[in-house]
């Protein structure tokens, strides 16, 4: 059997890292999330100044077309960031935990691509445009795609090879995306609805009622809240656990009902976006160690931050254009991934 | 066996140039096919329409085979191939890249920005995935991760492309035999009689390599350089078949696990890959250009559809067996 650790860390370091408080680095990550939307909602295409978006958001004045474009598309993009960011981030994280493959995230298993396949075929098949529709079909494109992906990889025991979990879900993520493209091709007008979403983007496409975001988000972080206990006893082994008085399977299952949710929200509002996942908890993993609880609440709050940063760099590397969120955290992931590939130890048992 | 799978490919090859919604005698498709004048619809159906397609496909198939099966043998695991690992996707993003610079979009243009992209994702592979030496499993992470990159940098460069030829712009990504024309057959021999014979000559030198460097040294090879070579030819071929249909996904990693298991060898087959290859492109091109009627998907789609589950039949069943 083969595992894939990060490079041993000095039991020096360890050792100060746990006495270390951990409330600073979330000050921190809070902080850096205001200057990500601040700078959402600034840059762009036009750069708006500081004082006209305080303006618009606080005293609304409709003939301004700044303060109009501030409300109109930014602050609505800048809020699909921070929910799709934050649960891409949770979701990658509760993946590489359950799997205990530093290789997972929901973009790279196909998830998103099985949520994104259910929506479209939603679309042509069904003709289900609304958003709540689309959740729907999310949440099970998802769910089936999370299934299928572990069966392919091994049962998310931990006991699969991190590398075939990844190529299960690069196959997976092929065959979902053909079936995707050509169900799209065949569809000239909703190729062209669709066309910006297929490549992830944070423009607002349909109607979200925030109320569901909301209530869909709190389920998943509550979820996640419950379990977080019995993910770090999995860590020991199911028999451990088990003894400690956890139930390996239900936990399992909540973290896939986790998942679902989550990839699922992110797929139906911002499209299949790869990487944020996979990103985002190995640089919180840094700093929060094996600390499961932390690592789930900082990977929000920088998730989003993230993903709202790879959103302005888009759309100021291609002014008046803009490069979608998808590519630009494709091109940031792609060169994370290319990376580890060089610093990860392995161990052959 | 070899020469089995050679008939095979020749029936499948005049059986697609003869089917399509027009109807065309066996005949006259047989002379149309090979270029005689017949007098009847079978010059234009057969000679401008399908010909240069099927033909392109074949082509096409047998150069990727022959990558796959180079990458195969050096990398010594049945899941190496130009697509998975980001070469493809390195030689559609130069392809594209010479598109929206030159806006020139013939087959002879494309060819060495096509080359040069699959070499320069090879050589991010072979930098990313060694440890001093290049490790397997290490190189599918960091091919992954090329390729992610690489596909990123398409979509965004089609992004730029006017928006006239978006439809088009779609089906490169996925990979088109539609409207190929004679120039593309004739890239695509040229390229097979240069590449093929190589990648046979190479072929009996890492089946040794197989079995070890260091046997393989001691019988007179170099196994640094002969992977090198190989590798390079096998970039080079993937390059020229993404200049001449876009990325077609799977054939590479497709057509030599199939040959081998057909042929029964313990080793990988270039030949009877790159007939096999040549196969299942041109039974992927009639299924696009049949299947739905009117509705015409791109082959690339249909390869994926099909490869893409093979490939995870081949995980499924390699467990924990590749490392």
């Amino acid at each position: 059997m083969t595992t894939l650790e990060r490079e041993p860390v000095r039991l020096g370091a360890t050792a100060r890292r746990g006495a270390r408080s951990m409330t600073p680095w979330l000050v921190a990550a809070l902080a850096l999330l205001v200057v990500a939307v601040i700078l959402s909602l600034c840059l762009g295409a036009r750069a708006i100044p500081l004082g006209t978006v305080w303006d618009a958001l606080v005293h609304y004045d409709p003939s301004n077309a700044e303060q109009g474009v501030v409300r109109e598309s930014r602050v609505v993009r800048t809020i699909i960031g921070i929910v799709a960011g934050a649960a891409l981030a949770l979701a990658g994280a509760l993946t590489q935990t359950v799997t205990r493959n530093p290789l997972a995230d929901p973009g790279l298993l196909g998830i998103n691509a099985g949520s994104a396949l259910a929506i479209v075929v939603g679309i042509t098949a069904f003709g289900i445009r609304g958003f709540g529709g689309q959740l729907w079909l999310a949440f099970l494109g998802a769910a089936l795609a999370g299934v299928a992906v572990f069966a392919i990889g091994g049962r998310g025991a931990g006991m699969s090879s991190p590398v075939r979990l990844a190529l299960g879900g690069a196959a997976l993520t092929a065959v979902l995306g053909s079936a995707t493209t050509a169900l799209l091709l065949l569809n000239p007008d909703a190729l062209s609805a669709f066309r910006h979403w297929l490549a992830g983007s944070l423009i607002a496409r349909a109607q979200a009622p925030l109320g569901t975001l909301a209530a869909v988000g709190l389920v998943a972080v509550v979820l996640t809240a419950l379990i977080t206990r019995s993910l770090s006893a999995l860590a020991l082994g199911d028999d451990s656990a088990a003894a400690l008085g956890t139930h390996p399977g239900v936990t399992r299952a909540a973290v896939l009902v986790a998942v679902t949710l989550l990839a699922g929200l992110a797929t139906a509002l911002a499209g299949p976006i790869a990487f944020i996942g996979l990103a985002v908890p190995h640089l919180v993993r840094g700093i929060a160690g094996a600390r499961l609880g932390w690592l789930f609440a900082l990977s929000l709050p920088v998730g989003a931050a993230v993903i709202l940063l790879c959103d302005v760099a888009g759309r100021l590397v291609a002014r008046p254009g803009e490069v979608a969120v998808g590519v630009t955290t494709a091109l940031l992931g792609g060169a994370v991934l290319a990376l580890m590939a060089r610093r990860l130890t392995v161990v052959t048992l | 066996m070899t020469l089995v799978i050679g008939a095979a490919t020749l029936v499948l090859v005049v059986f697609s140039l003869w089917t399509g919604t027009v109807s065309v005698t066996l005949p006259d498709t047989l002379r149309a096919a090979v270029g005689l004048h017949t007098g009847t619809a079978a010059d234009f159906i057969v000679g401008q329409l399908r010909a240069p397609r099927v033909y392109t496909a074949a082509l096409v198939g047998a150069l990727l085979a022959a990558s796959g099966a180079l990458m195969q043998s050096i990398a010594r695991n049945p899941l190496a191939s130009p697509d998975l690992l980001g070469i493809s996707a390195g030689a559609t993003a130069g392809a594209v890249g010479c598109i929206f610079v030159t806006q020139n979009t013939s087959s002879l243009a494309l060819a060495p920005w096509a080359i040069l992209g699959a070499l320069v994702a090879a050589v991010l592979v072979i930098v990313l995935g060694s440890r001093g030496r290049l490790e397997p499993f290490r190189m599918i992470i960091a091919g992954i991760g090329v390729n992610f990159v690489g596909t990123a940098v398409v979509t965004l460069i089609l992004t730029k492309i006017p928006d006239n030829i978006v439809p088009q712009a779609y089906a490169w990504i996925v990979g088109s035999t539609n409207s190929r024309t004679w120039e593309h057959v004739r890239i695509g021999a040229i390229a097979c009689l240069v590449i093929v014979p190589i990648a046979l000559m190479l072929a009996r030198g890492l089946r040794v390599l197989e079995m070890g460097d260091d046997l393989a040294a001691g019988l007179g090879l170099r196994p640094g350089r002969l992977r090198f070579v190989a590798l390079t030819v096998s970039a080079v071929a993937a390059g020229l078949a993404a200049a001449l249909v876009g990325p077609i996904a799977f054939i590479a990693l497709v057509a030599p696990a199939i040959a081998r298991r057909v042929t029964r060898s313990p080793g990988i087959s270039v030949a009877a890959s790159v007939l096999m290859g040549a196969a299942l492109t041109v039974f992927a091109d009639l299924a696009a250009r049949e299947l739905l009627g009117s509705a015409q998907l791109p082959v690339g789609l249909y390869t994926s559809l099909i490869g893409g589950p093979y490939l995870i039949y081949l995980i499924v069943r390699s467990k924990g067996a590749f490392e």
